[in-house]
């Protein structure tokens, strides 16, 4: 089997035996957001606990780069995908071209990202469309 | 209250690849602003160093810059912030002879982005975005402006069509500025594939929205009221300087069709300079791709937030229009090599109060402004210049 590792460590927990996002939640002011920074972003209190991400959300905005980037060939599909508690991030959209719109429903994956020359397998996120799905938290 | 000047400016030809070194590169624009302000070594009292760092082979330019312009043992130093670095260099060098530091303060900005492959300039203009959270996924500088022109055009109803009217004014006023990279006018049949500027870069941005990277140098000397009016007839003084930032991480701007810290910088400048968008008679803004130019229409207050294309087609913005901006043909077709950026546009402005620059000229501005912009509105610098 070839060696794993995952983007930043700490973005993804293994949690029923799959890889899911994790941010943290504020104890005081009751914000989920990511990433999981140690000071909440919203009222500054520093009583925060690692929480699973929704696995669903909306896309933002996204673009659609036709030339390579580093380890990326094109079409790359990049885009910002706002979640239901509030906060904002940005992935890759694995999608077919034509279906991709901003405002779309889109659901988290976790795979390998790419792999390193010495065969390391990078894990992180990206997303799908869902469509049909009904969306929103856990 | 004294005011500060602006009493010498240069600027090198930028170009593709600069055959020498970047003291060689540098040393074009030093001489042409020393001479213009007809000053020697000894006048200048501290030099600010500008550029990009990732880009730069040489670690600690100040240094090699100051000891090969003969300018032992006055102090020199570094600023940077990114694309926007030259005026914040010309920021610094304000506070410096208005605090009565300094009487005299050189303001030097280049970029050699030539010393590195162009897949490389690539990767590391990536890493000026977010490297943890945005780069692991394929990120460069034209995704996110790409991001914005669709944010523009979803809210507005903006066209790519619009978009290609800034590219299409900057080439027309490049062909008078003999510093320019890319001299040659377009017509809207270049943005058509499969003319190489209309294939898609990253959607909506066509190759011809983008500008391109450049090798080059500027040079500004700022001087007191007093050293000002001793070396120089027609010096141009800082009206309003406005400065701010915004988030790397683009998850963190709450709209996609504007750039709150040009925004924030503009409102700065005005309230500094106690003018209005109106007052402005000729402009030069950070036009690194099309729909930025757009973005600053609206940031300045030359046009309502969405209205912004409204400006650029009824050419609003040409040399005889309400407004002229670019009109010595941008970022977009003079190149774009980041540390030297905001000099170039800065210089400009200055040839334009003093009614030297030549087929480029506005007719009898008196007031200018600069609109520079580092990132993808990380960091905006906005300055206000007068003839008075
Ligand atoms: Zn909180």
């Amino acid at each position: 089997m070839s060696q794993q590792n995952i983007f930043y460590p700490g973005a993804l927990e293994e949690k029923g035996g799959r890889l899911v996002q994790m941010g943290n939640k504020c104890r005081d002011c009751g914000k989920t957001f990511y990433p999981a920074v140690e000071l909440c972003p919203f009222c500054s209190s520093e009583q925060v606990e690692k929480v699973p991400l929704s696995p669903v959300g909306t896309l933002f905005s996204f673009s659609v780069t036709r030339v390579p980037v580093g380890r990326f060939k094109p079409p790359i599909i990049g885009g910002y995908i706002d979640l239901p508690e509030g906060t904002r991030l940005f992935g890759q959209i694995r999608a077919d071209l034509k279906d991709v719109r901003i405002g779309m429903r889109v659901k988290v994956e976790t795979g390998v990202l790419w792999t390193e020359k010495d065969g390391m397998e990078v894990l992180g996120y990206y997303y799908v469309p869902c469509e049909a799905e009904g969306g929103g938290a856990e | 209250m004294s005011k500060v000047g602006i009493i010498g400016v240069g600027q090198s030809k930028f170009v593709r690849a600069y055959p020498g070194s970047i003291r060689e590169m540098v040393f074009e624009s030093f001489k042409e602003a020393m001479g213009d302000a007809k000053m020697k070594e000894k006048d200048i009292d501290a030099t600010i160093v500008c550029s990009a760092p990732e880009y730069d082979k040489q670690r600690s330019p100040s240094g090699v810059f100051a000891e090969y312009l003969g300018l032992n043992p006055q102090p020199t130093f570094y600023a940077e912030s990114l694309c926007s670095s030259s005026t914040t260099g010309l920021r610094l060098a304000y506070s410096l002879v208005k605090s009565g530091l300094h009487d005299a303060v050189m303001v030097l900005g280049f970029q050699k982005m030539s010393e590195i492959s162009a897949a490389e300039s690539q990767e590391r203009m990536g890493r000026g975005a977010d490297i943890q959270w945005e780069a692991p996924f394929g990120t460069m500088m034209p995704a996110y402006y790409a991001m914005f022109a669709r944010g523009h055009m979803a809210k507005y109803g903006t066209t790519p069509d619009d978009l290609a009217l800034v590219r299409l004014k900057a080439s027309k006023y490049a062909v008078f500025n003999d510093r320019a990279m890319i001299r040659k006018e377009l017509t809207m049949d270049a943005f058509t594939a499969p003319n190489p500027l209309g294939n898609i870069l990253s959607s909506p941005l066509r190759v011809g929205d983008c500008c391109s990277n450049a090798d080059g140098s500027s040079c500004l000397i700022v001087a007191s009221e007093k050293k000002a009016k001793e070396f120089s007839e027609k010096p141009v003084w800082i009206k309003g300087l406005g400065s701010a930032s915004a988030s790397v991480n683009m998850a963190g701007r709450e709209v996609f069709y504007s750039l709150p810290a040009a925004t924030e910088a503009a409102r700065q400048a005005y309230a500094m300079a106690g003018m209005k968008p109106d007052d402005i008679d000729v402009a030069e803004v950070h036009d690194c791709f099309t729909i930025a130019e757009v973005l600053a229409y609206e940031s300045l207050g030359f046009a309502k937030p969405g209205e912004g294309p409204a400006l650029i087609r009824a050419k609003e913005t040409y040399k005889e229009g309400k407004i002229p901006v670019n009109v010595d043909g941008g970022l977009l077709s003079k190149g774009h090599p980041i540390g030297a950026t905001g000099g170039s546009q800065v210089r400009t402005i200055v040839l334009q109060l003093r009614g030297e620059a030549g087929d480029m000229q506005v007719k009898d501005p008196s007031i200018g402004l600069v609109h520079n912009v580092g990132g993808v509105g990380l960091y905006a610098n906005v300055t206000i210049l007068g003839r008075e």
